[in-house]
């Protein structure tokens, strides 16, 4: 188990120096200047050369890029070329918000998609499971902005029942989750379909199986059968649909940052590509990067842990 | 006494939360008092005057800092005392002032003097500062303090966009020599002392800017306890927000202007105002294919403005006869070429293109231009021109024309393009001038008479020359054949009838004027 997760550690730092320096690379290579952007029209050609050397864009490729992987060991992230602020405050002060994005929309989806695939796998070949799997499909094929418009028009505009803009006030807990609602949603809904799709598939599996067969042979409720046995395996491969979908969540917050004018990092990194801002790109996306490998990572250790197979199958 | 929560409990618990949150939260709305809760298209970067970055931070800037004078809401433009009790040219080259007493800085940097005003004037004129904005001082000599109160601006030669321009914007806010000096010469986002009659009471980065009215103001209470501004930079989201009741005061996007002016929201003012930006189509004319000015001329010919209009603004935009808006100095009243494809055809075949030609129309991938290019994309075709419309990002699209970054200024062929502007002339004809030639002049145009023009227009201070040199100017620009003029836009604020919008004709925000109902 150790030598996997050392294992799984050295691959996970492999794809964030890969993604880093692909990134680089890209930058690189697009066209535009953020200096023109920073300084504007009237800048004259002194202040672009000596903006352009403060910020160490006149450098070339490879010795940015050894200037940036030898500051971020040191815990520095750069400025930001247009506020002079520290990348890794404005991007702290960015993360949490789409920290609570992320897990309001796996709320929405582990909420409402897990017993939706157990219903389906109960209720296998009725009428119901086909209305869950039509259900399911439309829920992954309706585009997150799609939802995040449909749900401001409807509940914000129309009904007045949530806010359509903001992520509430500082230190105002309900008021945070209340801006959070529609937003979540938006960012959440699509993976209510893969949530239930794989839940129906594996309960589908294992009810199968001999130790749920034997279950039933002794007369155990089926609702006991169901949830206490069938679910708690029929759940893993649904943790490493998780840890995947983080990823999906992330760029489905850029959406919902955007419809609903959140801070977050999604819109944060938006912005910054959009004005050549890239600085702030390259932190945001080495953290988002590491977020994301870290949540992989935490789900495939997890899921080794507790399903005895996997374990079994590590020694 | 406390048992397993049953489902039913679950279920009722969820219930009276969710209801909680969706009236409680209504409830925060009606309380909120007099608060303006206003939209900014970006979030502020910089608050210094010498480094600001674009209009948002200008919006701030307006309520939290003094000037001489301000500009007046209303449809005309003008100018009215701000943080001068008077003020005089009294020679082509020089303007007494003299501070009204009482005016404080927050922070404890105490009252404001005339060597404050020399302080902020003169650094940003000063080239060490590498002030983006130095040419809005560019003519200043220096600044003469008087006494505590009065001093006198001293310019090296007239400069005419002193008044209209300069004095009443950013570049004319006065700061104090203390609190910058102690800064470090300059700062960002957190000013080390306001002076206006809001100051700033928190930032949260991409969420919202809460300004207060400032403890140290002397002057006439500020009419709102709290003004939210909330950096939204998608239109449409704002008029959401706006129609949700969650903001009292924002710009609209040009295409909604129609169906606005048709049918307001409930409870709110819609005011239409005309820009100060102008929309233009481009002819690169060193690039082989539009080399020849019977081609260039051609195209003038063959393009049908209003239809273009249509196309990309529904009605929502005028024609524009040149880079100056109306209302301001050298406006013209009429173009030079009108839509004549006949014409058209017979100059191209003067060119030797009658069996046809193919171009690329470069344009920025926001909607209006995009419509606008396609427009233009339609009509071309009847003269044998058959063109290809490239989008780009902004980031990539800015420097489309400029030589130092790269090699597309030569590739580029017909380009749409939009510059804003400030309330003086000079602020249009800069980018177009000879020196700007690979740097915003992306159609290379070349005229040393306009930017001779140009120079004698910034010195000039009778009225009448002025109009006539500007005039002028735009004149060379359409006989060049380098230009097709298409609009001003225009600018539309949907208002809360909660309150009273202060407007400059320009459809910009003075927030420190507006008031409550």
């Amino acid at each position: 188990m150790l030598v996997y997760g050392i294992k799984r550690l050295g691959v996970a730092l492999a794809i964030v120096v890969a993604a880093m320096i692909v990134l680089f690379i890209m930058i690189y290579v697009i066209p535009g200047d953020p200096v023109t952007v920073a300084l504007g029209p009237r800048a004259t050609p002194q202040m672009i050369e000596s903006f352009r050397a403060r910020m160490g864009l006149d450098q070339p490729l490879v010795v940015q890029l050894y200037n940036f992987f030898a500051n971020v060991l040191q815990g520095d992230l750069g400025r930001d070329v247009l506020s002079n602020r520290s990348v890794s405050l404005v991007i702290m002060e960015q993360l949490p918000f789409t920290l609570a994005l992320i897990a309001g929309a796996m709320t929405w989806s582990i909420l409402i998609g897990i017993p939706l695939g157990c219903y389906a796998a109960i209720r296998q070949g009725t009428w119901i499971d086909h209305l869950m799997g039509v259900l399911s499909v439309s829920t992954i094929a309706i585009p997150s902005f799609v939802v995040a418009i449909y749900s401001m028009l409807a509940f914000s505009v129309k009904l007045g029942w949530f806010p359509a803009i903001g992520a509430g006030d500082r230190g105002d807990i309900l008021d945070q989750l209340h801006h959070l609602v529609l937003p979540s949603l938006a960012a959440g809904l699509g993976w209510v379909g893969y949530i239930a799709r794989m839940v129906r598939a594996s309960m589908l599996e294992v009810m199968g199986e001999n130790h749920i067969k034997m279950a039933r042979a002794f007369g155990l409720p089926e609702r006991m059968i169901t949830f206490r046995y069938a679910l708690k395996l029929a759940i893993l491969p649904t943790l490493t649909l998780l840890g995947i979908g983080i990823g999906s969540m992330l760029s489905s917050a850029v959406f919902a940052e955007i419809v609903f004018s959140r801070p977050g990092i999604g819109k944060l990194v938006y912005d910054s590509v959009i004005v050549r801002n890239f600085p702030i790109v390259t932190g945001t996306v080495l953290v988002t990067t590491v977020f994301y490998v870290l949540a992989t990572l935490f789900t495939d250790l997890l899921v080794a842990t507790l399903d005895p197979r996997v374990r079994q199958s590590l020694r | 006494m406390i048992g397993r929560l049953t489902r039913r409990q679950l279920l009722a618990l969820t219930a009276a939360g969710t209801t909680a949150m969706t009236f409680g939260s209504r409830l925060a709305f009606a309380q909120t008092g007099k608060t303006l809760r206003t939209r900014a298209y970006s979030d502020i970067q910089i608050l210094d005057p010498a480094y600001r970055l674009a209009q948002p931070e200008g919006d701030v800037m307006e309520a939290i800092y003094t000037r001489l004078i301000s500009f007046k809401p209303g449809d005309s433009w003008g100018w009215e005392l701000d943080g001068a009790e008077k003020i005089e040219q009294t020679s082509p080259t020089t303007v007494d002032f003299t501070l009204k007493p009482g005016i404080m800085f927050t922070n404890g940097f105490g009252e404001m003097t005339a060597e404050d005003v020399k302080f902020s004037y003169e650094r940003i004129a000063d080239p060490k500062t590498e002030s983006p904005y130095k040419d809005d001082w560019a003519n200043l000599d220096h600044v003469e303090v008087k006494d505590k109160y009065s001093g006198t601006i001293v310019l090296k030669k007239p400069f005419a966009p002193l008044w209209s321009s300069t004095l009443p914007s950013g570049s004319g806010a006065i700061m104090s020599k203390a609190a910058v000096t102690k800064a470090g010469g300059r700062f960002e986002a957190s000013p080390p002392a306001t002076s206006g009659p809001y100051t700033i009471k928190e930032w949260q980065p991409k969420q919202r800017l809460v300004l207060v009215p400032s403890p140290d103001w002397k002057g006439e209470k500020p009419a709102f306890d709290e003004i939210v501004i909330m950096p939204i930079d998608d239109e449409k989201a704002a008029e959401l927000g706006f129609q949700a009741g969650e903001i009292d005061f924002t710009s609209t996007s040009v295409s909604a202007i129609p169906n606005y002016l048709k049918s307001p929201p409930a409870n709110a003012k819609f005011v239409r105002k005309p820009s100060l930006a102008y929309v233009w189509m481009g002819m690169n004319q060193d690039n082989p294919a539009l080399s020849d000015q019977k081609v260039r001329r051609a195209i003038q010919h063959a393009i049908d403005v209003p239809a273009v209009l249509e196309a990309a603004y529904f009605g929502a935009a005028e024609p524009s006869t040149g880079i100056v808006a109306p209302g301001l100095i050298g406006h013209r009243e009429k173009n030079l070429y009108s839509y004549d494809p006949e014409k058209a055809k017979e100059l191209l075949k003067e060119a030797g293109k009658e069996g046809g030609m193919e171009l690329t129309l470069s344009v920025l991938n926001k909607q209006e231009f995009v419509n606008a290019a396609q427009a233009v994309q339609a009509q071309l075709p009847e003269v044998g021109i058959t063109v290809t419309i490239q989008q780009y990002d902004s980031g990539t699209f800015w420097v489309l024309g400029d030589e130092k970054t790269g090699t597309t200024w030569k590739d580029i062929q017909l380009i749409i393009g939009r510059f804003s502007m400030q309330p003086d002339p000079s602020f249009a004809t800069a980018w177009f001038t000879p020196e700007q030639i690979g740097v915003w002049n992306w159609e290379r145009f070349n005229s040393p008479e306009f930017g001779e023009l140009h120079v004698a227009a910034l010195s000039e201070t009778d009225d009448a020359k002025r109009d006539v040199m500007y005039k002028k100017m735009q004149d060379l620009m359409e006989e060049s054949g380098d230009y097709v003029f298409l609009t001003h836009e225009a600018v539309g604020t949907l208002a809360s009838d909660k309150i009273n919008a202060a407007i400059r004709p320009d459809g910009i925000a003075l927030l420190s004027k507006f008031t409550a109902n």
